[in-house]
């Protein structure tokens, strides 16, 4: 009995693999669609974007690249059509090299989408270097930051662009960030000297630092993963990518609690045995 | 020669040091023209610095080829791509619309970027069965808070025990908020140490080995 116990506590990792891609696959095969609890901090960038006025300036800073793509895209995308819904006019960006080729297509399909037009009800800008340094600038002279867009148009020669002067014109800043630099960087350096309003969305596994910013106020809400990208999209009353990942999303998180309880059952299993042995 | 790779380097950090810690209290327009103009260098700087990451990406694989190091395949891999890539991109004049180092680009790079990612899931869960144990009353709690926060996070959690969705943004506004803060705390109290430190040139490491 020790013996076989012993042997599951060493279960080979492949079998542990196989349920995950299990779990993750079966689901998506078959869609299960299971109803969406909105939290909080979700509900709250929602509220504020509801209350931006029709011609408000929004700043979408995406802040990853293709490995967030599984997650921050669906937030991308149902930020970008709730914008677009309220006519609210978005600046695009990344501060990251290899996130500007994701960033652009989710402006160029949500714009097709709701009809929008470049450089009249969105602008592209493309990547940012220099991190800190391109916040700042951006804080600064916005068009020393960013001479011509990412299509190469002199951002000088862009009507959107033309009252923009500094971070200061934007009602709304948000980070979608997979890690430094994210929503660290632009409050630091961005919302703390030009007083915008900074909300932020990141990656599930990173989510829980964002906590202490969110209980000051120092971001007014947080998209935390692919839920809180399935939650915004349950506010926007649309069924995306996110809303389809939840039931995959659900088996898998059982199937990790289903072998954490086993594997803690047979250790305690093998500690007794171990207990009779002394 | 001592002069210009320590002396210098030390004098222009402390110079810069001071300025810029103290232009931050000074909203006069020429210190804020100065920083205006210093966050533009520092955008063409970092732009030098991806160059810098290449070549060094570039040496270390030239040199594991060279050796035939383990895994030497790999890195005539990493040149094969980086070559197409390159030349795909060169050849779209960098647009990534119909084109195709677009397609390269969509289907290629963020494919097996995705994949990466992913991979974390299976590790997490092999992990967590490995070495997720009740070994201690400490690691009991976090076991029990780790479960009833991924349990709570989703849909069919929620679906099986109503009200479980509360606890878990308990946990995350209460012990987590509490604990990410002195984290916070610490890093930042850390961080401007460190800072005072280079500033004033205790620490020196950043000048390199010479």
């Amino acid at each position: 009995m020790t013996d076989f116990v012993l042997r599951l506590l060493r279960l080979d990792r492949r079998v542990i693999f196989l349920l995950i891609a299990v779990a993750t696959l079966l689901p998506l095969l078959y869609p299960v669609s299971l109803p969406i609890r909105v939290s909080p901090e979700v509900q709250r960038v929602y509220d504020y974007m509801e209350k931006l006025p029709a011609g408000s300036l929004m700043l979408l800073s995406m802040d990853f690249e293709p490995g967030g793509k599984p997650e921050l895209y669906p937030m991308a995308v149902a930020l970008l059509r709730h914008a677009f819904q309220k006519n609210i006019k978005v600046l695009g960006m990344t501060l990251w090299p290899a996130g500007a080729g994701i960033a652009e297509i989710a402006f160029t399909e949500v714009a097709r989408e709701k009809g929008k037009e470049k450089g009249v009800d969105y602008v592209f800008l493309g990547y940012a270097p220099g991190d800190a340094s391109a916040v700042i600038s951006m804080g600064q002279d916005f068009h020393a930051a960013f001479p011509a867009d990412y299509y190469g148009t002199k951002t000088a020669d862009i009507p959107l662009l033309q009252k923009v002067r500094s971070l200061r014109d934007m009602q709304y800043v948000m980070s979608l960030s997979v890690g430094f630099p994210g929503i660290d960087t632009w409050y630091v350096y961005g919302k703390e000297k030009y007083g915008f309003e900074l909300g932020g969305g990141c990656t599930a596994v990173s989510a829980p630092r964002f906590y202490p910013l969110l209980d000051t106020g120092q971001i007014n809400g947080l998209l935390g993963g692919l839920r809180g990208a399935a939650e915004y999209e349950v506010l926007l009353g649309v069924k995306g990518k996110a809303m389809a990942g939840m039931a995959a999303q659900s088996a898998t998180h059982f199937v990790i609690i289903f072998l954490i309880i086993v594997c803690n059952a047979l250790y305690f299993l093998t500690g007794q045995a171990r207990g009779r042995q002394r | 020669m001592l002069f210009w790779k320590r002396t210098f380097p030390l004098l222009l950090t402390l110079l810069l040091g001071i300025t810029f810690t103290a232009q931050y209290y000074v909203p006069h327009p020429a210190s804020e023209s100065l920083l205006t103009e210093v966050s533009v260098w520092g955008q063409i700087i970092s732009g030098f610095a991806i160059l810098l990451g290449v070549g060094s990406l570039i040496r270390s694989h030239y040199v594991k080829i060279k050796r035939r190091e383990a895994g030497w395949g790999y890195s005539g891999v990493m040149f094969l791509s980086m070559l197409i890539m390159l030349g795909a991109g060169f050849w779209s004049g960098g647009k990534t619309e119909g084109t195709s180092f677009g397609w390269l680009y969509s289907y290629v790079f963020v494919a097996l970027q995705g994949t990466m990612f992913s991979l974390l899931a299976f590790f997490v869960a092999s992990a967590a069965y490995r070495a997720f144990r009740a070994r201690t009353p400490e690691a009991t709690v976090l076991l029990v808070a780790a479960i009833l926060v991924m349990w709570g996070r989703v849909p069919l959690g929620e679906h099986l025990i109503s009200g479980i969705g509360s606890v878990t943004e308990w946990i995350m506004n209460v012990p987590n908020t509490a604990a990410q803060r002195g984290i916070l705390i610490g890093v930042s109290l850390g961080g401007i140490a460190t800072s005072i430190k280079i500033i004033f040139g205790i620490e020196r490491s950043y000048l390199g080995k010479d």
